[in-house]
C-alpha cells in the first residue's frame, strides 16, 4: 500500500517544510519589511495554513486528485489541470534549487566549487522521485527529529546573542512594508500545492485537515521565532546576511573552545533541506504518473526533470539575482494564486461531505 | 527396477547400482534359521559398533519367519522404518542409516545408526557475553534443535525440516511458534526454501541470498546469530528461525537493522546501562563510517570544521606528507583492511607477529618516515575499532566507510550529506517479509522504541513488537 500516514504528514508540515524557509527568506524579508519582518511572514503562514486545510479536506475523500477531477470535469480537462499544476511545481522548484545551490557553495566550501559539486543532488532527486510515496513518508519519520534537533540547536546557540529590542518599534514600515514583505515572501510559500499530488495516498481521517493546518502553523511558529532571533542579532545589517542560519550560532561563547559544533546542526538541517528541495520535483512527477499510470513513467520523468533542472541551473548559474528578482518581484502573484487560490477553487469544485 | 523384490541378490545388485561408490559396503550374514540378510551401509558415516550391537547381533540369532514386521521388531535400534523404494533406500544409506535386505521379502528395514560427528557446545567467538548463557550453536542440526527444544517446552514450537540441495540434500529446519509467528511469513519462508534449486548448501549464508527481497543489496536482510538464547528470544517475539545442518549460524526473519545494535547481554543488565551501550554502539558505527570522510572533506574543502588549535596541530603534522589527504587516508585504510584480513586468516602464532609488524613497522615507521600523518593513523585506528562495536555489520559498514571516503575526497562535505540522504532513502525503502528494515524508526512505531536503541525495563515490554505483526501480541500479563 503506497500510503502516507497522518503522523508522517504532520511531520512533513511541522518539521520538513519549515526547513525550506531558512535559507534566503529571512534576508529577503528583512530587506522588504525591515524590523516588521514577522508580520508578512505570519500573514503568508496563515494564508498557506488555510490552503493546507483546504487540501487536507479534499484528502479526507481518499481519492487521487486526477480521479476527483475526472469525476467532475472529465478525463481531458483533468489531465490538462494536472499538467498545469505540474508546470507550476516545476516553476516553483527553481528558486529553492538555486538557493540550495548557493547555500551549498557558500557554506560547505572554502573556495567556490564548480557546479559538479552540486550535480549529485540531481542524481539523488531522480532517485527520490522514482520511489513510491510510502518511502518518502517513512523518510519524514526519520527526518522530523533531525530537523527539530537542527533548528533547536541553532536557536539555542543563537538566542544568547539576540537583542530583541532591534524588532522595535513595531509597525515602523507601515502597510506598505507589510505588503512589500508579503509579496517578497510569497515565492517561498507553495506548500499546499505540494500536497495536491499526494491526495489519495494520505491515510486521512476526520480531523486531519485542521490538525494538519495546526501542525503547519506550529512549524511556522518556529520559523517566526527564528526570524525574530535573526533580526535581533543583525538588526539593520540583516539585509546583507545571506544564509544567516549557518552563521547566527557562531557567536555562541563555547564555539571558540569547542570549534564549530554548530556545524552538526547545520549538517542536520542541510540533510532535511536536500529532501525538501527535491519535493517539488517529486510532486511534479506525481501529477503525471496519476494521469497516465504507466509503470516506467516515474523513472523516466524523474531522470528527465532532474536533467532539465541541472541544465537550467548550469545556464542560470551567474544569474541568480535576476531570477530571484523576476520570481519574487514580477511573478510573485503566481504563488498566492496557485498555492492559496487553487486549493480553495478545488475545494469548492470537488468537496463533498464524508458519508457516515 | 524401482522397488525391492523378494530375490535378495537382485535387490542388492539394484541398490549397489544406485550407489556405486567404493565406501558403500555390503555385509552378508545368515540368521540361525538360515534366512540370508544383506546389510548395505555407507562406511564413513555409519556407526558400525551400533550396527553390530543393535542390528546384526539380534538378527544373527533370529529364528522367526522372513517377515519385515517381525524382523524389524527384533532390531533394538530406536529408529526403525520399513521402505520399498530403492531410491529412498539409497538416500537413507547416504544419510548414514544402514539398509537391511533379506531373502523372500519385498521390503527392506532401515535402522537409524548413523555416526554423529559433533564438536562440543561452546561459546561462539563472535558473540561473547559477560553475563547470560554461553552456549552456542554447532554444526549438527539435531544438537541445535535440541538446544531450542530445551528452551521451549511447548507443543507450539514447530520444527519443520526440508531437504535443500540437489546433491548435498542438506536438512534445513524452519522453527517457529505456532500462533505467535505470522503464518504468512512462515509460508513465505517455506515457499522460498522450496523454490531453491541449488547443487549444495554448505552453509546457512547460502540461503540468505534466496530469502532476501533484494539479493544484490549491500544491506543485510536476514538476521544471523550463533546463540540459541538469542535465536529463541527472536522466535518468541514472532520471528521465524532457520537452522541449516552443517552450519552453526542460524538465520531469522524478518530482520530489522536495529537487531544488530542489540546484544543478549542488554537483557541481563539494568535498562539504563543497556540503553547507554546501545547508543554507544550506534555512535561507534556512525563515527567509524563518517570520521575518515569528514576529516578528508574538512582538510580539502572546509577547514573551518576544525577548531583553530586542532587545525594548527593537523597543519603541523601534514606539512611534509607527499600525498593528498584523500589518498593518504585511502592508503592507511587499505593497509588496515589488508592487516585485518590477514590477521583473521593467519595462524594465531603468526598473527601475533603480524600485529607487531602492523602496529610498529607500518604505523610508527610510516609516520616517522613522513609517508602518513599521525592524525590519519589515529582516525583510521578509531574508525577500525568503532566498526567492531557491531560485529554483525562489519561487511556493510566497512564498504560504506570506503564509499563515504571516496565521496568526501571528490565532492566534499555536501557529498557526504547527499550520500547519507541516498543511504537513508535506500534503507527506508527496503523491506523483507513485510517488515521495514528501519522499523521502529521508519515507519515510526512508538511502542517498539522501548526495545530498540533504547531499552526499557522488562516490565514495560508487555507486548511483542508491532512491526512483526504477531497474532499473539501480549507477552507479559
Amino acid at each position: 500500500m503506497n500510503k502516507i500516514s497522518t503522523r508522517q504528514l504532520y511531520f512533513l508540515l511541522a518539521c520538513i517544510m519549515p526547513a525550506g524557509k531558512l535559507l534566503l527568506l529571512p534576508t529577503r524579508l528583512a530587506e522588504a519589511a525591515g524590523n516588521d519582518l514577522l508580520f508578512p511572514a505570519a500573514a503568508c503562514y496563515l494564508l498557506e495554513a488555510g490552503a493546507v486545510f483546504c487540501v487536507l479536506l479534499l484528502a479526507e475523500r481518499n481519492t487521487s486528485l486526477y480521479d476527483l477531477l475526472r469525476e467532475r470535469v472529465g478525463k481531458v480537462a483533468a489531465g490538462i489541470l494536472l499538467a498545469l499544476l505540474s508546470l507550476f511545481l516545476l516553476f516553483a522548484a527553481l528558486l529553492p534549487l538555486m538557493e540550495q545551490r548557493l547555500f551549498v557553495q557558500s557554506i560547505f566550501y572554502d573556495t567556490l566549487p564548480s557546479l559538479a559539486a552540486f550535480a549529485p543532488f540531481f542524481l539523488f532527486a531522480a532517485y527520490l522521485c522514482a520511489k513510491p510515496l510510502f518511502s518518502l513518508g517513512r523518510m519524514w519519520d526519520l527526518l522530523a527529529p533531525v530537523a527539530i534537533a537542527g533548528l533547536l540547536g541553532i536557536l539555542v546557540l543563537s538566542v544568547g546573542s539576540a537583542k530583541f529590542g532591534a524588532l522595535l518599534p513595531v509597525g515602523a514600515g507601515g502597510g506598505r512594508g507589510f505588503l512589500k514583505g508579503s509579496a517578497a515572501a510569497a515565492c517561498w510559500f507553495f506548500d499546499a500545492p505540494l500536497l495536491l499530488p499526494m491526495l489519495g495516498h494520505i491515510d486521512a481521517k476526520k480531523g486531519t485537515a485542521w490538525r494538519g493546518a495546526l501542525f503547519y502553523l506550529a512549524g511556522g511558529g518556529a520559523i517566526l521565532f527564528y526570524l525574530a532571533v535573526f533580526y535581533a542579532i543583525y538588526a539593520e545589517t540583516a539585509v546583507n546576511q545571506l544564509f544567516a542560519f549557518a552563521n547566527t550560532s557562531k557567536y555562541f561563547a563555547g564555539i571558540t573552545v569547542l570549534g564549530r559544533i554548530d556545524y552538526l546542526f547545520i549538517f542536520a538541517l542541510a540533510l532535511v533541506m536536500a529532501f525538501y528541495a527535491a519535493l517539488p520535483l517529486q510532486a511534479s512527477v506525481g501529477c503525471w504518473t496519476q494521469t497516465f499510470r504507466a509503470k516506467p513513467l516515474p523513472v523516466l520523468l524523474s531522470v528527465l526533470f532532474s536533467a532539465l533542472f541541472f541544465a537550467l541551473l548550469s545556464l542560470l548559474d551567474l544569474r541568480f539575482g535576476d531570477v530571484m528578482d523576476c520570481i519574487s518581484g514580477t511573478l510573485f502573484w503566481i504563488f498566492p494564486a496557485m498555492s492559496a487560490g487553487l486549493p480553495l477553487l478545488l475545494l469548492l469544485l470537488l468537496w463533498r461531505p464524508r458519508r457516515a | 527396477m524401482k522397488n525391492v523384490t523378494a530375490a535378495l541378490g537382485r535387490s542388492r545388485e539394484a541398490l549397489k547400482k544406485l550407489l556405486p561408490a567404493e565406501d558403500i559396503l555390503t555385509f552378508d550374514f545368515r540368521s540361525e534359521n538360515g534366512i540370508s540378510f544383506s546389510c548395505i551401509f555407507a562406511d564413513p558415516i555409519t556407526d558400525k559398533q551400533l550396527l553390530g550391537e543393535e542390528v546384526i547381533r539380534p538378527l544373527s540369532r533370529y529364528k522367526g519367519e522372513a517377515k519385515a514386521e517381525e524382523v524389524a521388531s527384533k532390531v533394538t535400534s530406536p529408529e526403525i522404518k520399513r521402505e520399498k523404494s530403492l531410491e529412498k533406500l539409497a538416500a537413507e544409506v547416504l544419510a548414514g542409516n544402514p539398509v537391511l535386505l533379506f531373502e523372500g521379502m519385498d521390503e527392506a528395514v532401515v535402522a537409524g545408526t548413523k555416526k554423529v560427528f559433533t564438536r562440543a557446545i561452546a561459546e561462539p567467538s563472535t558473540d561473547v557475553a559477560v553475563k547470560g548463557p554461553r552456549e552456542g550453536f554447532i554444526e549438527d542440526l539435531k544438537t541445535n534443535t535440541s538446544l531450542i527444544r530445551r528452551r521451549f517446552k511447548t507443543g507450539e514450537l514447530q520444527i519443520d525440516t526440508v531437504e535443500i540441495g540437489r546433491r548435498s540434500k542438506t536438512c534445513v529446519s524452519v522453527c517457529y511458534l505456532e500462533g505467535t509467528s505470522v503464518q504468512k511469513t512462515v509460508e513465505e519462508v517455506k515457499k522460498k526454501l522450496s523454490e531453491i534449486d541449488i547443487d549444495a548448501v554448505p552453509d546457512s549464508s547460502y540461503l540468505t541470498h534466496f530469502l532476501s527481497s533484494r539479493p544484490y543489496s549491500l544491506v543485510k536482510q536476514v538476521g544471523t546469530t550463533e546463540k540459541p538464547d538469542i535465536f529463541c528470544a527472536k522466535i518468541a517475539e514472532g520471528r521465524v528461525g532457520i537452522l541449516v545442518d552443517g552450519s552453526p549460524i542460524a538465520l531469522t526473519v524478518p530482520y530489522l537493522l536495529v537487531e544488530d545494535f542489540q546484544s543478549s547481554e542488554d537483557y541481563f543488565v539494568p535498562p539504563y546501562r543497556a540503553t547507554f551501550t546501545r547508543l554507544l554502539r550506534l555512535f561507534a558505527v556512525v563515527v567509524a563510517i563518517y570520521l575518515p570522510a569528514f576529516y578528508v572533506a574538512a582538510q580539502l574543502f572546509k577547514l573551518q570544521l576544525f577548531p583553530v588549535k586542532l587545525l594548527l596541530t593537523i597543519a603541523g603534522s601534514i606539512r611534509d606528507i607527499p600525498f593528498s589527504p584523500s589518498l593518504e587516508m585511502l592508503l592507511v585504510l587499505l593497509v588496515l583492511e589488508v592487516l585485518n584480513e590477514a590477521s583473521i586468516r593467519m595462524p594465531k602464532y603468526v598473527g601475533m607477529a603480524l600485529s607487531v609488524v602492523g602496529a610498529l613497522v607500518l604505523g610508527e615507521t610510516a609516520v616517522s618516515a613522513g609517508f602518513v600523518s599521525t592524525p590519519a593513523i589515529i582516525i583510521i585506528a578509531f574508525s577500525g575499532i568503532g566498526l567492531y562495536a557491531v560485529p554483525n555489520l562489519i561487511e556493510q559498514t566497512s564498504v560504506l566507510r570506503l564509499a563515504m571516503l571516496l565521496v568526501a575526497g571528490s565532492v566534499g562535505p555536501y557529498g557526504i550529506i547527499l550520500a547519507t540522504a541516498f543511504l537513508l532513502y535506500y534503507l527506508v525503502s527496503t523491506e523483507n517479509f513485510s517488515a521495514p528494515l528501519l522499523a521502529p524508526f521508519a515507519p515510526l512505531t512508538g511502542r517498539d522504541l522501548r526495545d530498540s536503541v533504547l531499552k526499557y525495563n522488562l516490565g514495560s515490554l508487555e507486548t511483542r513488537p508491532r512491526t512483526l505483526k504477531s497474532p499473539n501480541r501480549r507477552r507479559l500479563s
